[in-house]
């Protein structure tokens, strides 16, 4: 495309573009990556539209939900692959948007080039930082629009339940943010090592932990579990706990102490039956998060993280306003 | 001293002006009470070894470095205002430019970036130096590349040009058609620079005004044509071995000894003994016995010292 640059190109005010100034900039420097990402999403989209379609007709082929239909989504390999795209997002943004965002300029000097022009270093910041967060959202927002789009109407159907990470993490607010969040921690790690490779590799341990470990930690800890007790010789209600996430199983006895699940777990059945009479055990106990605490636990956790955003993007401003680029 | 020509105090007529101005770092002061002045329209040399401050000074004055303490104006304008931006223009020592934007990409930069963008001008340098506009950066040779990067800087139409060793990385050929290109945009529009340079021969050829520094402290400032007259360099014989107490009446930069000969390099207070011979030094000599006698008192010359309360010396 540069060889059909004109003379006049140079001129400021005859280009037909709608961005002018820094915002102008940054798209040009950043416009590769900005491709990528917006098409990788784009992509993905449209594969998500799809594999619902085909979802819709296969259903309505078998006469869901009146028949039986439970076997539908096994074996998909349109939703691991699309899973896997989603799940690869946060570490694509973290790694190759946020990380190299300030630190590549930093490196090649170009911070300085672009600082010493008319325009304060605010201004680049909030251009650099505006150009990541929206791609961050845009992604986030249409991805997660269409998963949830997908997934709620047949949640059913899908193996996985609401609360693991493939679908807790990929529906409702939750990616937006974790996607902001990862990258704002991917901008301020390149701000503080200031050279690209080892900011690279700094937020991809980060984005790896954080999303293999910590969050998943965090995740059940959003819900407030609830109790269920029932007599020790009935059988639990399941209907009732179909969506339900079980958090932890007890025994307990009829003034309600709780023992863990494997208190009386003997050998013989006279043994198991002498423990149950020694501790007075009755009831059996689950402790359990209701897929009606799903909505409030994902702003909840997307609120946390857009926090962390705010934090993170407080210390990438503070620290590139007082040291020399 | 010599009588020059430098502006009164109105400070707009100041292309830079410090007063106590310094910097430490975490290791360290990188640059200390400094206090001097750079009348507007001149073409001033910033010069001293390697770690002597000469970066420092140039980022204070481009506001990629705060001071630690002190004040820095440009044009009369704090530093640390932004109003300043505009008003000069920096070329760094390995001067940055986006490897992957084309020529007229790099110029489209700098009319986005600056109000008072002169792409006439911008186009001009590129083009006297054949450099093709839909060419990437990354493709350049050394010499085109500072010349887009110079093409970007006079874009700006700056009152103030600061260049950190701007030829240094250039073959002769190329330092040569930059230096020419540099004076010529420079003297056309009355633009102020302040170069910082290794290169004395460079210096002696393009500058007129001199700031010399060294370990953090300004050792020299003023006019070129009246620091160099203001030195001599004698010699004598020693006596004994010593040299001679004559000496003490003058201000004493450097002195060597050598067998039963003495050398010196003074600024005269007063009649000479007629046993001396006393030849004018060359600048180089001059900022050379400067550089390495940290400790000799430092000079300027009349309208460049700064007190730190804002007075003009005498």
């Amino acid at each position: 495309m540069s060889t059909t640059l004109t003379e006049k190109s140079v001129e400021p005010g005859t280009g037909r573009s709608l961005l002018r100034g820094m915002p102008w900039l940054v798209v040009r420097q950043h416009r590769v990556a900005l491709a990528c990402v917006l098409g990788l999403t784009l992509l993905t989209a449209l594969w998500i539209v799809y594999e619902r379609h085909e979802l819709v007709q296969l259903l309505d082929a078998k006469g869901w939900p009146e028949n039986d239909a439970s076997r539908s989504m096994d074996n998909n390999r349109g939703y691991d692959y699309i899973t896997g795209i989603i799940n690869g997002f946060p570490l694509i943004l973290a790694v190759f948007i946020g990380a190299p965002l300030i630190a590549g300029d930093q490196e090649n000097g170009t911070a300085q080039l672009v600082t010493t022009q008319s325009a304060s270093r605010l201004q680049w910041l909030i251009a650099k930082l505006g150009l990541a967060y929206s791609l961050a959202l845009v992604s986030g927002v249409v991805l997660s629009a269409l998963f949830t789009w997908w997934w709620k109407p047949h949640r059913s159907l899908f193996l996985s339940d609401w609360i693991d990470g493939v679908i807790f993490d990929n529906t409702g607010p939750v990616l937006p943010a974790l996607l902001l969040f990862l990258t704002a921690a991917g901008i301020t790690i390149g701000t503080l090592v200031r050279r690209v490779l080892p900011a690279m590799v700094i937020t991809f341990l980060f984005t790896a932990v954080t999303t293999l470990f910590v969050w998943d930690e965090i995740r059940v800890r959003l819900g407030s579990p609830k109790m269920f007790t029932y007599p020790l010789d009935s059988e639990l209600p399941a209907a009732r706990f179909d969506d339900a996430y079980e958090a932890d199983r007890w025994v307990g006895s009829a003034d309600g102490t709780l023992y863990g699940w494997g208190t009386c777990a003997e050998a013989t059945e006279k043994a198991q039956n002498a423990c149950i009479k020694e501790h007075g055990i009755v009831n059996n106990v689950i402790e359990y998060i209701g897929y009606n605490q799903m909505a409030g636990m994902q702003w909840l956790g997307a609120g946390i993280l857009l926090a962390g955003t705010a934090l993170l993007t407080a210390v990438t401003l503070w620290q590139v306003s007082r040291r020399p680029l | 001293m010599a009588d020059t020509t430098t502006p009164n105090a109105t400070s707009g007529s100041w292309a830079l002006e410090a007063r106590g101005l310094g910097k430490r770092y975490r290791r360290g002061w990188a640059l200390r009470d400094c206090s001097f002045r750079i009348p507007a329209g001149r073409i001033c040399g910033l010069v001293g070894p390697n770690g002597a401050g000469k970066s420092t000074l140039l980022g204070l004055a481009t506001r990629q470095v705060q001071p630690t303490t002190g004040e820095l104006r440009v044009f009369g304008v704090p530093v640390d205002d932004p109003a300043v931006m505009p008003t000069f223009a920096f070329l760094g020592q390995d001067k940055p430019l986006f490897k992957r934007f084309t020529v007229a990409d790099t110029l489209r930069m700098g009319a986005e970036l600056n109000p008072g963008w002169d792409a006439a001008a911008a186009t001009r340098i590129v083009r006297s130096g054949n450099v093709p506009l839909h060419a990437k950066i990354g493709t350049l040779s050394g010499g085109q590349r500072t010349r887009v990067a110079f093409a970007l800087a006079f874009g700006k139409r700056p009152d103030l040009l600061l260049l950190d060793e701007p030829m240094s990385d250039l073959d002769p050929l190329a330092r040569d058609e930059m230096s020419t290109l540099l004076m010529a945009e420079a003297v056309e529009r009355g633009t102020t620079v302040v170069m910082s340079s290794h290169m004395l021969t460079e210096l002696e050829d393009m500058c007129d005004y001199l700031l010399v520094v060294s370990e953090g402290r300004i050792r020299m400032a003023g006019d070129a044509d009246a620091l160099v007259p203001a030195h001599t360099l004698v010699t004598g014989v020693s006596r004994d071995g010593s040299l001679p107490p004559e000496l003490d009446h003058h201000t004493v930069v450097e002195t060597r000894l050598q067998g039963r000969q003495f050398q010196a390099m003074i600024r005269p207070r007063g009649p000479l003994p007629a046993g001396w011979e006393s030849a004018e030094p060359s600048l180089e000599e001059v900022l050379l016995a400067h550089l390495r006698s940290p400790d000799a008192p430092s000079l300027y010359t009349q309208g460049a010292r700064v007190e730190a309360e804002g007075n003009q010396a005498a």
